[in-house]
Formats: C-alpha cells, structure tokens, sequence
C-alpha cells in the first residue's frame, strides 16, 4: 500500500535519528562506531513497506534504518545504540547488532556479509511453514556492495537457487566498501550480474527514489508469495555520512559531496509531493512531527538507566541450559 | 604428432594401471584409509601437464594421483607414501589425501573441498612476482559450492595473477543419481563456467574424453595466462568411471582390458557403455585407426606398464613404516629464532 | 630511542618491505579504526605502493592466497583486519597454513604472516571483541605471537616478515598503541620463544601477554607503592612457542602466581599456563594460583558491561593479594 506521506514521515525519522546518532558520537556520548545510514533511506522504508507480521528481516553492521522502517520502537533503539537497560537487546548488542524479534528484524550483523546465510534459513523456515499453511510468508537480507566479495554470498546465492527459497536479496550498493570504491576491488560494475549464474533473476534500480523501490519490492514480493523463488534487487544508492562516524572521508572529492544533495531521498520525494498538490506548509508539518518525536525518544534515552554489571552473564544460554547454574558459579 | 600422441597414450595408460594397483593394494588391505582414483579422467592430467613448464605450480585435490604422475612423479615414493611408508614423497606423512612432491611444483594438496583454490591463487601471486611460471589448480565440480572458489575467482581476476583453473567436472546427471553414491554437486547453474563467466574471469568448456581437444585446449589457455592474460578458466566435461560412483573405488568389469578396445566387452553392461566415453580407450582407437600403432604394440607398452607399476608396488611395500619418533617431526620448518 | 608501539609496527613494515623484495602486503590497514596511527603507514605506501594489494572482502581466499604464495616462494602478510575476521579465514589458516609442512613431510613451508587486531577495544561487542589465540594455540603448526609493548610490537613483527619459517599469527592489540619502549639502534632482539621480564620481583609473579603486560605493569606499580609487594611481571610474548621455562622459573623465585589474560577462563591461555605450573612446578607453589581472565560470556556493548568483565589492573591487584594472604 503506497502511502507517500507515511514515506515521508519515515525517511525523516530515519535521517533524524542518524543526525542525533551522528551529533551524539562526535562527543563520545554514542560510544564505539556507529555506521550511518544517511542517505539511505529510500531503501529501508520502501522495502520494508512491502512486508507483513511473519516476514523476517537480517541486515548488515549499517542496520538502524532497516530496524526504523521495520517498526521498532526509536526510543528502544537508541537505548540500544548507547548501550542502554531499555534497548531491544538490553544493551547488550549496540548499534551493529541490533535485533527486534517483535517485528521480525532477527539481527544485524558486524561481520560482511555475516546475515546473508542466516536469513536463507529463515526463509527456508519460512518455505517449510508456507507449504503446510500457504501463508506465503519472505525473508530479507540487505547488505552493501563490499559484501559480493564474500565466499558467503556465493554460497547462499547458490542455495537460494538451488530450494527456490522465499528470499529478498536486497544490495545497496552505494559504491563504497569502507574505504575502497568498487572499482579498485571488483571488475564486476553490477551486483546484480551475480544472480544470474544462479538462475536468480536480478533488477538494479535507482534506491534513492523511495518510490521505484516500493514499486520494484512490491512486485518481486508478491511474486515470491506465491512460490517464484529468490529475487536480487540492487538499490544503488548513496551514503552520505562516511563508513562510520569519525570517518573524515579523506577519500571523496568535493564534487562528489556536492552530487550527493542532488540524489537526496527525501528531496525527491518532497519535490514529487509538492508536484501531486501537497503543500510546503503540509511536507514541512510532517518533518516537523518526525523530529518533535525523535528528539523526545532520544532525549528519553540519554537519560534512561545503564544496565547492572551483575547481570552480565544472563542471556550467555537460554534459560534451561543445563550448565547454566555451574557456569555462572565457576565464572 | 606420433611420438607426442604414443607419449601421452602411456602417461594414461601408466595412470590406469597405478590406479588398478591402487585398488589391488586396498583390497588386500594394504591401503590404509580412504582414497580416490582418478580412473577415465587420465587424458585431463595427461593433456593439462604437457602445456606446463618446470616453473610451474599445480595444485590438485583427494583425487590427485593422475595429475601427479603426469607431473612426473615417482610411483615408487607415491605408492610408499599412499601406504603411508618412510620411502614417501612426505616419509608417510600425507597419504594419498595430501599427496605433494615439492620438486615438480606441487608444495602441498588439500583435500577440503576448494581448499585449494586460494592457496594456487597465492602461487599465481607468486608467479607474477618473480616473473616466472604459471598456476594450475584442478579442482571437482563441487568446489564451485565452496565460497572459497568464487572468492579466489574475485581475487584472480583483480590481481590479474597467471592462474589456469581447471575444474574437472565428473559429477553423475542429477536424473542419475541414486542413494550411497559417492556425492555429486548440484550448481543451479546452466553452465559450470557461467560463475566464473559473471565474475569476469573468462571460460569455455572442451570434452574431457578427447585428448586432441584438450591438448589445443590447454596450450592455448598457458600461453594466454602466461602472456599476462589474467585468470582462466575451463571446465572439463567428464563422464564419471562407473567404478567411482559408490564411495569406494570399485572396478566394475574388472581390470581394463586391451581386448575392449578391439572388439571386446566388459562383462559388466555399465562399463560396455561408459567405454564409449573412456578418454584412454577413445584415444587408443583413434592412433591404431590412424595407423600410429597396432595391438601388438600396445601390448608391449602395456605390459612394460604393468611392469613398471608391479615393480613400484614391490618396493613400496617392502618400504618401513616410519618411525613412531617421526610423529614429531616437521611440526614447524627450521628458522634462525632471532632477526 | 623511543617509540610507541603503533610506530614500533609501521617501523617493521616499512623496513622489512625495504629489505626484502618477497615481503608483500595483502590488505594494509594495519591500523584499524585509529586514524591518527594510519598515517604511521603512510610512507609505506608513498614508496611501496606496488606491494600493497587491494583487497575485496574475502578473508578465507586473501589467507589462503597468503599461504599459497608463501609456499612458493613470497613472504606475505595478510591483514585479516579486526581479530574477529580470522573465523572467516579459518579454514586456511588452522587447516591449511597449519598443516602444510606436517603433511609434506618437511617439503613445503608457509613464511606467511596473519596480521590482527584482536581483543576488548571498548565497545567493539560481540563480533569485534574476539581474543583468538588461545583457539589458535590449540592449532599445532602455527606460531601465535602477542606482543605486549612498543619493543617488541617491533622487533617481532620484523622477524615474522623477514626471517619466520612458520605460518604466524600476529595478534595485537589497538589499545596498545599509544605504548612505548625504549629501543636502541642495534640492540640485538630477544629470541622469538623467549618471554621477557618486564619488572623483576621476589613476592609475586604475574604472567601477562599483549594487552594485560601494561595492566599488570600498572597493578604491580599498585602492589609496591600502596602494599608493599614486589611482583615480578613476565610478559609471554608468544603463546606459541610458550616459554614454559622463564615462567616456571620465576614461580620457583616467588612461590605465587597470579595469571592475567583476556581470552576466556574456560580453555583459555591461561589454563595452559595454569596446568603447566601444575604439572612442572607445583612443589614451587605455596599458595594456589590464581587466574584474572575474561568470563565465558560473548562481550557485551554497553560499558558497564563491558567493564565488568574487562581485565583492570585494579582486578589483578585484588588477585594478587588474595594470592598472598593465603
């Protein structure tokens, strides 16, 4: 269901809570490195627009984006992010594993690439309960460009080929492996020319236009409900803060800085709205409300309790572990 | 063309019959552990080893004795080391699965599947560093299951380093396949070479049962990967021995007999089909009915052969286990401890 | 002169791609997430640029193209980057590079160098906070090298890339590189396999490696000045070869251990070191011996989490005290 002012709202909530993620680790308040999504906004919100209760999604190291437009809560997640009691994970994960279970976002991963294989096997769970009920349910993986080079990918690929799993391979590809542009690492200009060995099929569209992604998302998702097997959607994209916070981005020239603004996401979409008859007044009242909330979740957080070191050991095993007690003892 | 094409009928014919032997050996339980025989692919190895220099590395699998002998191993120190003797290329130490021979270029085998892959890609980055020789790595279909294959592919082809890979497919048709056979691997892939394809490394497919194909084949893929061409790769269309389909070698038929390629057939209906797809029994037939040589020489050359390989088992059996002191050796190679 | 230990590793690099031209660098970040250390490495890559390779993500075939190469006849590093990413190569690394000169019975050897940064950085969680070597000392064939200051940051990272013979594991630590040691001009290196006294004691011998050697250098300076005990710190350098006889050697002077390390307590470093003092000195021992190591518990983000388990001076002085008032 296009609902282009919920689009709106959501590509702003995401861009502010990357401002307070990114204002707060100048000053060391957001500790270790947080990775921006910045810029990426498109993607996140106009994939997981396409997705229900019972769909599963996995992400990268730059995930709060996806975990945003997946539903979760900003307070919690920014909890999470700074390492918070209240986080999703109790401040256990931090910004580059970040899991909402209630939502279906399983986890983001620090490790390139890590997800991609974790989330053939939630869709191949997904397949087993598809068959017995038709319920037609998906997963899916967003990973970056850098994560192609992994051994991971290729297999994952081949596996999603070979059961015709119920999984989204989602590839923002904004050109940039931490440091290294594509072109000094791969000769391969396209990631989605990888699926194609596969028998996957493959599109690459513009990720920084929420609405083609919705629309590409849309289709290859209601195609995959019924059964048609692995997709690869290549969002290609930018990223406009750097790898991570801190990163000066030595390795950018100020012409490309300066294209970056033209390619804004919620710059298009502002444009196409006000074309369809909304009204600046209207747009400016919607960011206005998406930066009212997200300053007060964040403020919440910044003052929200640390966790207790004497519960540093809880969630090690599951709870009927049976060493759990001898554990916790000999520790 | 004669004196070439006789050369390589005997490196295959030698492969076949150490092969034979091998089976022998295991079955008088003289073989200790798994292993693998590289029976109907002999023309892959043989074609392959004649495009290669002194230089040059090869890096192979668990199914490594054909490349081997094409390489000009010794079967006296393979058969010791397949037996796990003190007279082994590796003093008992590898088995037939790591079996390597330092001198002709092959450092050490994997036996993990693809495991190879990035250690020839390494070669090649040695090559191109001192400028001299090339890589070759066989490897089995299933190794393009491996991530370890398509990320040596990346890596290849970035570097542009000299590196062949030549993937030896065998796999059973999946329509084949049945239940306790040694398994085939299942690429959704059209094409084995529609991977590397799409990675940019450029390959072609040639028939693994002809020779004449393989030696254009090979030679021309050298020469472009030792012309600073950058990664190759090709895939080798085999069609599987049926003595290799159950996870134990199996000699379905018996030993290979001249007679089949005369006339003759296996007693053993697989076998009478699978000989038209033998490389060794196909390119036989094609030197006798090209006049290069008659049954009567055949014979000879195989009986100095199976003499050569007779001899070899002898000596390789009467080689000493090594000592159990051996254990803890080569553990790390020596080193000066100080800068 | 003297130099931090960040300097100590851009001093080896540079030096050793100077003096042998089979010294190549597969990945060269070196410096992790340290912006101020990266530019250390600038002049490596000002005159060596040539043997710098660009690398994609592909750990597992960057390792194995690192043993590869080694075999014939290169001396290549490969920087795995974070210590974590050693998983995603471990295949080559444990059971290949590990192997090769074992199963070829003395024909091939590996010179090939693996360059992390391992350990608790601060707020790396779960992924980024993976302390390996005890995993990998369990890997025969391997050389496991931790260098615990500026000196030998150095000297041991010259070694493996100019004369090791051995597929190694060079395992630093970021929160080392501000470090710094005193080295002078020509002094000859201690022997690789030989661990070395950082401060000498009678009272008390606490055994560290990489990131604990200053942490136990701060909690001895601790025992002396506020309890008047004199530890004796020996910092391990290696985890394989493990020097086994400076350890028990200094646990025959003093009678008490305390062993601080920060892989985890269970199958950790720590626990070889503890059944070999078992085994080999245990009549030395007039008190039990203590380890000050990191719980089983995946590392945790948030801070205080994190701090809990983090081996502190503070945690190795209360151990060592318990150690003496037994």
């Amino acid at each position: 269901m296009t609902d282009l002012i919920s689009f709106y709202e959501q590509l702003w909530q995401i861009r502010l809570f990357e401002g307070h993620v990114q204002r707060l680790a100048a000053s060391g308040e957001v500790p270790g490195f947080p990775h921006l999504s910045t810029g990426q906004e498109a993607v996140a919100v106009g994939v997981c627009a396409n997705l229900s209760d019972g769909d599963t999604l996995f992400s990268g190291h730059r995930a709060h984006g996806h975990t945003l437009a997946m539903g979760s809560d900003p307070y919690a997640t920014f909890c999470e992010v700074i390492g918070r009691q209240d986080g999703q994970c109790q401040g256990r994960g931090g910004s580059m594993h970040l899991v909402d279970v209630s939502t279906g976002m399983l986890g983001a991963t620090g490790v390139v690439a890590g997800n991609i294989s974790l989330a053939a096997g939630a869709a191949w769970a997904a397949q087993v309960k598809n068959e017995m009920s038709g319920a037609g349910k998906i997963a899916v993986v967003f990973f970056g460009d850098g994560a192609t080079g992994s051994g991971l990918f290729h297999e994952t690929l081949n596996l999603a080929g070979l059961w015709k799993l119920p999984l989204l391979f989602v590839c923002e590809n904004n050109g940039m492996a931490e440091f290294t542009g594509r072109e000094e690492h791969s000769d391969v200009a396209k990631v989605s020319a990888f699926a194609a060995p596969y028998g996957i099929p493959a599109e690459t569209i513009d990720g920084n236009d929420v609405l083609k992604v919705d629309a590409a998302a849309q289709a290859a998702i209601a195609a995959m409900r019924k059964g048609a097997g692995p997709y690869l959607l290549e969002c290609m994209t930018y990223r406009m803060a750097g790898h991570y916070v801190g990163d000066a981005q030595h390795y950018r020239s100020k012409e490309e800085m300066a294209k970056m603004k033209e390619k804004d996401p919620i710059e298009r979409l502002r444009l196409h709205l006000l074309g369809k008859g909304r009204t600046a007044e209207e747009l400016d009242a919607i960011a206005l409300k998406a930066k009212t909330a997200m300053t007060a979740a964040v403020e919440r957080a910044r003052k929200s309790p640390l966790p207790d070191p004497a519960t540093v050991m809880d969630y090690v095993y599951s709870a009927d572990f049976p060493g759990r007690q001898e554990n916790a003892q000999w520790n | 063309m004669s004196a070439a094409g006789l050369q390589q009928l005997q490196e295959m014919l030698k492969i076949r019959r150490f092969e034979e032997q091998c089976i022998a050996l295991a079955r008088a339980d003289k073989l200790p552990g798994h292993y693998h025989v590289y029976i109907g692919q002999e023309a892959t190895a043989v074609a392959a080893c004649a495009a290669l220099a002194p230089e040059d590395f090869i890096f192979s699998t668990w199914r490594n004795h054909g490349h081997l002998l094409a390489r000009g191993a010794s079967p006296v120190k393979m058969l010791a080391e397949i037996l796990g003797r003190s007279g082994g290329y590796a003093s008992g130490k590898s088995g037939t699965l790591h079996l390597s021979a330092g001198e002709l270029g092959v450092p050490s085998t994997s036996a993990l599947v693809g495991g190879s892959l990035p250690l020839a890609t390494g070669a090649a980055l040695a090559c191109k560093r001192s400028g001299k020789g090339i890589a070759v790595a066989f490897f089995g279909d299933a190794a393009l299951e491996e991530g370890a294959f398509y990320e040596s592919m990346i890596i290849a082809q970035v570097w542009q380093v000299p590196i062949l890979f030549i993937c030896e497919n065998n796999s059973i048709p999946p329509k084949e396949r049945k239940r306790g056979q040694y398994t085939s691997s299942t690429l959704p892939a059209e094409r084995l070479g529609d991977v590397p394809q799409a990675l940019q490394v450029p390959s072609e497919a040639v028939d693994g049962t002809d020779v004449a194909a393989m030696n254009e084949c090979f030679a021309r893929l050298t020469a472009e990967v030792r012309g600073g061409g950058g990664p190759r790769f090709v895939e080798v269309c085999c069609s599987r021995w049926p003595g290799n389909i159950m996870t134990w070698p199996e000699l379905p038929g018996g030993e290979w007999q001249i007679d089949w390629a005369f006339g003759g057939k296996p007693d053993h209906e697989g076998m009478a089909t699978w000989l038209e797809s033998d490389p060794l029994q196909r390119y036989l037939k094609k030197l006798v009915a090209a006049g290069t040589l008659d049954r009567a020489q055949v014979e000879a050359m195989d009986a100095a052969v199976l003499k050569e390989i007779a001899g070899a088992a002898k000596l390789a059996l009467e080689s000493p286990f090594p000592p159990a002191s051996d254990a803890y050796r080569h553990v790390f190679a020596a080193q000066e401890a100080r800068l | 002169m003297k130099i931090t230990f960040a300097e100590g590793l851009a001093k080896a690099v540079y030096e050793s791609l100077a003096a042998d031209p089979r010294v190549v660098l597969i990945g060269s970040s070196f410096m992790g997430l340290n912006m101020t250390a990266r530019k250390l490495m600038e002049p490596a890559v000002r005159d060596y640029s040539d043997r710098m390779l660009v690398t994609p993500v592909s750990e597992l075939a960057l390792a194995g193209a690192g043993i590869g190469a080694a075999m014939c006849g290169q001396r290549p590093v490969v920087d795995l980057g974070t210590g974590s990413f050693i998983y995603q190569a471990f295949a080559q690394v444990a059971n290949e590079a590990a192997n090769i000169h074992y199963m070829s019975g003395g024909q091939s050897s590996a010179p090939v160098t693996f360059y992390c940064l391992a350990g608790m950085r601060g707020m790396g969680a779960a992924q980024h906070s993976q302390r390996t070597q005890a995993m990998l000392g369990q890997v025969p064939g391997l050389q496991v090298l931790t260098p615990g200051g500026a000196d030998d940051a150095y000297q041991l990272l010259k070694w493996c890339l100019l004369k090791s013979q051995n597929p190694t594991v060079f395992i630093c630590h970021s929160l080392l590189f501000t470090e710094t040691s005193e080295i002078a001009a020509d002094e000859p290196m201690l022997p690789v396999g030989q661990a070395r006294i950082r401060r000498q004691g009678t009272d008390l011998s606490i055994i560290a490696s990489s990131i604990t050697v200053p942490r136990a250098m701060a909690a001895a300076e601790i025992l002396d000045k506020k309890h008047g005990v004199a530890a004796e710190v020996v910092d391990l350098r290696s985890i394989v070869p493990l020097d086994r006889e400076t350890i028990l050697k200094s646990v025959a002077k003093t009678g008490r251990v305390v062993i601080a390390d920060e892989c985890h307590k269970s199958f950790g470093v720590a626990a070889e070191i503890a059944a070999t003092i078992a085994e080999e000195g245990f009549s030395y021992l007039t008190a039990p011996l203590i380890r000050v190591v990191v719980a089983d518990v995946p590392i945790p983000f948030s801070q205080p989490l994190e701090e809990e388990l983090t081996v502190s001076p503070d945690k190795i002085v209360a151990a060592a005290l318990k150690v003496l008032g037994n």
